[in-house]
This record gives structure tokens, C-alpha cells and sequence, in this order.
């Protein structure tokens, strides 16, 4: 998945950074509320993490502009605003979920997968796609019974792919949400994962159409 | 000693010297009035014996009724004898002189009026206790009110002084209720006026303390918040370091570790010092130079520019005394130079401390990014970060600088620096 950082703080930021994208996101980070309305108009970002006290515009216009503008994107705040009446507003101006700092990795982790989950109309952690199972809390899979050690980016292709059965993705909307923009892409990072995800889980799993890209056959 | 314990004494005394002192006028008066009275009856009762020509053995007859008013007559004959004498057992003061005198007598002073004819002295006495004990009696008449009057006063006194005490009760009640949670003012209004001054500086004194409180807990609430900062960032680099899969990713996050544990000690640090720097103490005064102050300063921090690629210089030739407290002066300019380091990416920084027409001055200069003009007074406000901080502020230094500066009446102002882009930080001392 590829998550949007907003944070102004230099220590936080790099530290999400890193632990998010050992979770296998694909992690983009900016420091103030404007490069955050730019960075959501032209990048495709299946969550923005938004901290309020925000420098040249604060986390919570932020937010009010781009539910005003129609964006659908997911919104997880982190904040260190803790007061009730801080997350109604929150909330209420179209937020998804509210963390307080400090937080934990592994919550902050979680917390982007429920959002995620929701936004997906799943409301269970497990994808189940034929003989395929997805334990998104977990990030663990199995394939007909057997489970299947993946790396991060291998995890984050298939459960982009096991979002929705049968649709195509193209390589670089699969590129868009697997890397950020630090990221160094090899041109055929792509077939590398497909190629692996194929050998460890079954040849026929994912298919390959010339001009319409990957998608993940429902019956295999 | 109470007020009201003191009005009654001083009241009552007054009234009661008041009523002495009328007593005694009248006492005086009616005893000089007194004295012609009967200095005229003497004279009238005398005369009235000589035109009679009584028999001195007739005198007892004549003067029966007079008796009553205490005259006593002796009548002489011509070669001295005694012919008669009304009360021989007084003992009257034999005639001296004719017309008034005043004789001394056994039992005390007396009247006498003597007058001769034919060959008779006829002399009327009268003892002058009758006089004083008249005079004495209207000057008790005079005092009596008085003495009514006192208990009534002292009554009225009390009672008066309790009444007009109850309102400072009810003001004592009144700042009794006020607890650190409510400290509005008390109504001026109802207190008498000679109250209302005590009054209005107690009224002056909780809005200071009313501020002062207020100011504390919204310190205490900004640090609290404040610190978040750092200790979300401290959990997440202590998280990566403990996910570490191999020795370059753990000592990455350790060295990160150890730069957030830094940042949260100095947040700690000006935290300290700033609480320490109470707005109410005045500064201590010990004579200082400010030249060697700006030259240690900048030595302390020499080796970090060094680091950092950065000249600093101090500009502090010639001595600047000034009269302040040292540790804190050597905060204030620590805080300025470490401000400097922070921003400034290349070029150098002066530190200097001169003497112009008005007085001392502290300058930091450096060719930084500057600062602009609509946000030099916003970043003196605790807490505040400029647009493009770079990491591990605490946004707390230039408040403090403003605060040491105030507490040795010195201003802080920001201004461009001389030439090319930078600030020149400029603490003016008077």
C-alpha cells in the first residue's frame, strides 16, 4: 500500500518512515499542510497519516479541504491533541481514525491495516481468494492449506492484487503502490516480485494480459 | 489594640476632658459671680445694721433670720470691747481693716466687711467653703449631662464602629472565598471608602495572581504537550532499534536513539531554565564584562561550528561592563549562538559586545536564512517554531533569551544582518 506521511517533525517522521515500510508500505513523506494538498492531488495514495499542528496549514484544513474537494482518500490523524472535543473534530471533519501521541509502531501498523480494511469494504482481517488466505493483521499467508513466507513487497503486490479478484492492475499502478518516491525502481521490479509470488505460490495464480496488466485469477 | 477599642477610649476621654473643662469654667464663673452676690449682701446686711441704730443688745433680735446664710456679726464698741457676736463658738477673725477683707479663720477662709459709726465697728463674716460649695454645686450641674452623655456614647460607639466593622468582616469573608480556582475581584462598592483603597490593592493583587497562576498551568500544559514530541519519536527509534534485522540497521537506529534522547534532555534542560527564570526576582547584579562573556561563549561552541563548517568569531575587543547576572547573561547568548549553529548552513557567525552612545550591547549575527519581519515577535512566544526549523528545537530559546533580558532590563530585537542574508540578534542594555 502506498501511505502519504504527514508530519513536520523531523525525528518522527524518519522513524514512521522506516517502520512503515517495513511493513511493506510505500511510504512518501512531506512536512507541512500544503505539500501535503499537492502530494495528494498527484499521487495516488491509499492512506494519508496527518499530523494537526502542521506548519503553512494546519492537519485539520487540510483534511476539511480535501473531503471538500471529494477526495475519498483514508485519513488516520496522529496527533499529540488529546482532548476529546480535538478528536470529535477530528472525526467529524472526516477523519477515519485518530491516534494519539506517543504511539506505538505496531499500533500505528495496525491501525493503517483497520483503516485500510474498512476502506476496502472488508471489515475481516482475512482475504480469502480461492485456495488463496490473506491474514492482513498478521501479513500472513497461506496457500491451500500451506503457509507461505513473503517478503514485504511481495506481501503488499499479492494483497494489492487479492483487493479485487480478477481486476487488472497496471505495472505502474502496482508500482505507484509499492513504491515511494525515495524508492529506487528497477525497471522489471514488477515481473521480479510476480515471477516469485508465481514459483512460491502456483504459476497460474496470477495472470499477465499485454496492455491491461496483472490480475489475480479467482478459481486457481 | 482594637480600632473600635481605641475610638471608645479616645471618645470617651475626649468627652469626658470636654465636660471637666466646661465644669470647670462654670465652677470659676459662678464662684466670681457668686463672690459679687455675696460680697453685695455682706455689704447690704452691714449697712443695714449701722442705719439701725439698735441696741447691740438687739442685734440677736434683727438678725435672727439671717443666721440661715451663715454671716456671723461682731459688734465693737469704741475702746475695743466685744459687744456682741452672733456665733462665738466660730471664731471668727477679729476686724482688721474696714470695707472687704479676706480673713483666715480656724475652720478656714472668710468674708469680712467691717464699717464703723459712731464709734461702733459692725462686721459681717461670711465663711468662703459657702461660697466654693455653691460654685462647686452649679459646676456639677454643668458636668452631669456629661456624665449622662458618657455610657450613652461609649454605647453609641460600639455599636456604630461593630456596624461599620461587619462590612470589613464581610470583606474579610470575601477574600476568604477566594481559592486559587476563583479569584475575581471583590465588589468595591458596598466598602466605605476609607476601605476601598485596601480593597482595590487586594483587587490588584489577584489579578497578578490570577495571571501569574494561569501563566504557570498553561507553562505546565505546553511543556506536558511539548514533550510528547520527543518521546513519540524516542518509542518509535527505540522500536526500530529493537526490529533491527542486522548490525548496520541496529546502529542506525541507535545513533538515532541517541539524537532523540539528546533533543528530549535539552527539552528538558530549557524547560529548567526557564521555570528557573521566576519574572518577579530581579536579576542579581554582580559586575561583569560582556567582551569576555562573548568570547567564552563563542569558545564553547567553537568546536560545533567547526563541525558544522562554520567561522565564528567573537568581536569583543574592548571590555563591556556591565552590571547582571552572569549564568544567565552566559544563557542568554548560549541560547543565540546555538540558534545560529541551528539555522545557519554556511558562512559565519560574530558574536559581539560593544559599547554605542546608549549603552551596552550584545549582538549574534549570522548569513543564515533570516528571519521575516511579520514573524520576529512571534518567535519570542514559548513553544513556537518558525516555518523551516530544522530538527531538535525546542522552541524554547528565544523566550528564554527575552526572558533573562527583561529581568536586566535589557531589549531583544531581530533586525537583518548588516550585509547579505542572516539575522542580527541585538540585545540592547541601559
Amino acid at each position: 500500500m502506498r501511505l502519504l506521511l504527514v508530519e513536520d517533525d523531523a525525528m518522527i517522521g524518519t522513524a514512521a518512515q522506516q517502520g512503515l515500510r517495513q511493513e511493506g508500505h510505500a511510504v512518501d513523506w512531506v512536512r507541512d499542510g500544503r505539500e501535503a494538498e499537492a502530494a495528494v492531488a498527484n499521487g495516488v495514495y491509499d492512506l494519508l497519516l496527518l499530523d494537526l499542528g502542521l506548519p503553512r496549514k494546519d492537519g485539520l484544513s487540510v483534511l476539511r479541504s480535501l473531503r471538500a474537494k471529494g477526495t475519498q482518500v483514508p485519513v488516520l490523524i496522529i496527533t499529540a491533541r488529546d482532548a476529546v472535543s480535538d478528536r470529535v473534530a477530528g472525526l467529524d471533519a472526516g477523519a477515519d481514525d485518530y491516534l494519539v501521541k506517543p504511539f506505538d509502531l505496531d499500533e500505528l501498523a495496525a491501525r493503517v491495516r483497520a483503516v485500510l480494511r474498512r476502506h476496502s469494504g472488508r471489515s475481516a482481517a482475512a482475504l480469502r481468494v480461492g485456495g488463496l488466505e490473506i491474514d492482513t493483521a498478521a501479513r500472513q499467508v497461506r496457500w491451500k492449506g500451506r503457509d507461505v513466507a513473503l517478503s514485504g513487497r511481495e506481501y503488499a503486490l499479492l494483497e494489492a492484487l487479492a483487493d479485487r479478484p480478477g481486476a487488472f492492475l497496471s505495472r505502474a499502478q502496482l508500482e505507484e503502490r509499492l513504491y515511494g518516491w525515495d524508492d529506487e525502481i528497477a525497471s522489471n521490479a514488477v515481473e521480479v516480485h510476480v515471477h516469485a509470488l508465481r514459483r512460491k505460490l502456483d504459476p497460474a495464480l496470477i495472470r499477465n494480459v499485454r496492455g491491461m496488466g496483472y490480475s489475480l485469477v479467482k478459481d486457481a | 489594640m482594637s480600632i473600635r477599642r481605641r475610638l471608645l477610649v479616645w471618645l470617651l476621654a475626649a468627652v469626658l476632658a470636654g465636660g471637666i473643662t466646661a465644669a470647670a469654667v462654670v465652677f470659676f464663673q459662678a464662684r466670681s459671680e457668686a463672690n459679687d452676690l455675696f460680697d453685695y449682701q455682706l455689704r447690704q446686711l452691714a449697712l443695714t445694721l449701722r442705719d439701725r441704730t439698735y441696741a447691740p443688745s438687739q442685734f440677736a433680735e434683727v438678725l435672727q433670720g439671717e443666721e440661715a446664710l451663715d454671716f456671723a456679726i461682731q459688734v465693737w464698741g469704741p475702746d475695743g470691747t466685744e459687744l456682741y457676736e452672733s456665733h462665738p463658738q466660730l471664731r471668727v477673725p477679729g476686724a482688721v481693716q474696714l470695707g472687704f477683707s479676706t480673713g483666715e479663720g480656724v475652720d478656714g477662709q472668710w468674708r469680712i466687711f467691717a464699717i464703723q459709726q459712731r464709734g461702733l465697728t459692725i462686721q459681717v463674716a461670711q465663711p468662703m467653703a459657702v461660697r466654693s460649695q455653691l460654685a462647686f454645686e452649679a459646676a456639677l450641674r454643668t458636668l452631669l449631662p456629661f456624665l449622662v452623655a458618657l455610657p450613652l456614647m461609649g454605647l453609641l460607639v460600639w455599636r456604630l464602629v461593630g456596624q461599620e466593622m461587619k462590612v470589613l468582616e464581610s470583606t474579610a469573608s470575601a477574600v476568604a472565598r477566594r481559592t486559587p480556582e476563583s479569584l475575581e475581584p471583590i465588589a468595591i462598592r458596598s466598602v466605605p471608602a476609607e476601605i476601598q483603597p485596601l480593597v482595590a490593592a487586594l483587587n490588584g493583587l489577584l489579578a497578578r495572581l490570577g495571571g501569574a497562576l494561569s501563566g504557570q498551568r498553561q507553562f505546565i500544559a505546553d511543556a506536558a504537550h511539548e514533550l510528547r514530541t520527543p518521546l513519540t519519536a524516542l518509542k518509535l527509534q527505540l522500536q526500530l532499534a529493537q526490529r533491527a534485522r542486522d548490525d548496520a540497521e541496529r546502529s542506525n537506529a541507535h545513533a538515532m536513539l541517541g539524537e532523540g534522547i539528546a533533543r528530549a534532555v535539552r527539552l528538558v534542560e530549557q524547560l529548567l531554565a526557564l521555570a528557573r527564570l521566576d519574572p518577579d526576582a530581579p536579576a542579581k547584579r554582580e559586575p561583569l564584562d560582556l567582551a569576555m562573556l562573548a568570547r567564552a561563549v563563542a569558545q564553547v561552541h567553537a568546536a560545533r561550528a567547526e563541525d558544522a563548517g562554520l567561522v565564528l568569531e567573537a568581536e569583543a575587543a574592548q571590555p563591556v561592563p556591565v552590571q547582571g547576572d552572569r549564568a544567565a547573561l552566559e544563557t542568554l547568548l548560549d541560547n543565540l549562538v546555538d540558534n545560529a549553529l541551528r539555522y545557519t548552513r554556511s558562512g559565519k557567525i560574530v558574536v559581539r559586545a560593544r559599547r554605542d552612545g546608549t549603552g551596552a550591547v550584545l549582538e549574534v549575527e549570522d548569513t543564515g536564512p533570516g528571519i521575516a519581519p511579520g514573524e520576529r515577535q512571534r518567535v519570542f512566544d514559548r513553544f513556537y517554531r518558525g516555518e523551516s526549523s530544522p530538527t531538535g528545537g525546542t522552541g524554547l530559546g528565544l523566550a528564554i533569551v527575552k526572558r533573562i533580558a527583561e529581568r536586566h532590563g535589557a531589549s531583544v530585537a531581530l533586525a537583518d544582518a548588516a550585509d547579505g542574508p542572516g539575522l542580527r540578534a541585538i540585545v540592547r542594555f541601559p
